[in-house]
């Protein structure tokens, strides 16, 4: 089994870039890999706090806490990505870790395999 | 070296003529996935034309109203499953346009 | 002990989206890496530009005093003042008429050593092929 780093620095809401990279960490983690997710940029709010639930929106609360349970999962925002768009830390989900972008190349050095998915 | 490029657009990405690996991949994901189903003026979109092993997303041709039937013969149908065997078991670096 | 090359490729065009400045900012931020790696371990990072994505190399970029942000200019700079390597494509500022003389060549005014290297895209493709992982921005 091997460890696969994806970053994804697209937004929540109005790409569905993020629905293909946690469908994808989900995939992954099913088939017993690791799975390092990073969110920089517009990517950062997926990591927020209290999310609704609407079917004309994408919403990845959700499948993002039961990855977290596998204990194969790790999913952690740009710390200053998610300052500049008001999102600290009290306003971040359970499980999420906060980093500076080093953390990203640090999970990148020890990855079998990089998909680094750019902004919109 | 064995270079899968993620099309995620219903464009022809001007960087695909120019990437060179030993093994190529196209994986066509999103809006990418008309290149597989759609005939402009009759005609298959040019990124099949290139020298390429090709694939196409599932959830993501029904997400669009497409079915199997419906792809390009050059390229194959997978899933997120067979999505994360490609990954690691058939390339090793990856772009996504 | 392992050094892993990262090629941060930047093709898309600046401001508009915060796409190419994140791979400034996150190439940059190799220099810290080591906090988190063992003994030895590192990263060393490759920054190309490639297709329109050379536009971001300009100089006299204003957007710090017109938009209150940092220009890429200054986040290339930077980049050179860390010594990290920076390829332009020829033939791309070949075909968008620029030069050597448009884009930012050096930051002596901060005391950075290292230049940035215009080659062809060969080079560039090299780049990708000897680094451990793409990350294509």
């Amino acid at each position: 089994m091997g460890k696969l780093t994806i970053g994804c620095f697209s937004s929540l809401v109005g790409s569905m870039t993020l629905d293909f990279a946690v469908k994808l960490a989900e995939a992954a983690v099913k088939k017993g890999h690791e799975v390092d997710l990073w969110l920089s940029g517009n990517g950062v709010m997926l990591g927020k706090k209290g999310q609704s639930k609407f079917r004309d929106y994408s919403y990845l609360a959700g499948t993002v806490e039961e990855l977290l349970k596998t204990g194969k999962f790790r999913i952690t925002n740009c710390e200053a990505c998610a300052k500049a768009r008001g999102i600290d830390k009290e306003d971040t989900m359970d499980g999420f870790g906060i980093h500076s972008m080093d953390w990203y190349l640090a999970s990148a050095f020890d990855a079998d395999r990089v998909l680094h998915i750019g902004g919109e | 070296m064995k270079l899968a490029v993620f099309v995620n657009e219903y464009r022809e990405p001007a960087i695909l003529d120019r990437l060179k690996a030993d093994k190529f991949g196209i994986i066509l994901v999103q809006n990418g996935v008309y290149h597989a189903t759609v005939k402009k003026d009759g005609q298959t979109s040019p990124v099949l034309s290139k020298d390429a092993e090709f694939y196409v997303l599932s959830e993501d041709l029904q997400s669009r109203g497409f079915g199997d039937g419906d792809v390009d013969s050059k390229v194959k149908v997978i899933n997120y499953e067979g999505l994360v065997d490609l990954i690691f078991n058939d390339f090793e670096k990856f772009i996504w346009l | 002990m392992a050094i892993k090359k990262l090629a941060f490729i930047v093709e898309k065009l600046p401001y508009k989206a915060e796409t190419s400045r994140l791979a400034l900012t996150h190439a940059i931020a190799s220099q810290t890496v080591e906090i988190y790696l063992e003994d030895g371990d590192n990263v060393e990072p490759v920054i190309a530009f490639v297709g329109d994505g050379v536009l971001n190399c300009l100089k006299d970029q204003k957007a710090l005093d017109i938009y209150g942000v940092t220009s890429l200019e200054m986040h290339l700079k930077n980049a050179l003042l860390l010594d990290l390597k920076v390829l332009v494509c020829k033939e791309d500022l070949d075909r968008l008429g620029l030069k050597e003389d448009d884009i930012v060549m050096d930051a002596e005014e901060l005391g950075a050593e290292v230049t940035t290297e215009v080659v062809p895209y060969d080079q560039i493709q090299q780049e990708m092929e000897s680094a451990d992982h793409l990350l294509f921005f």
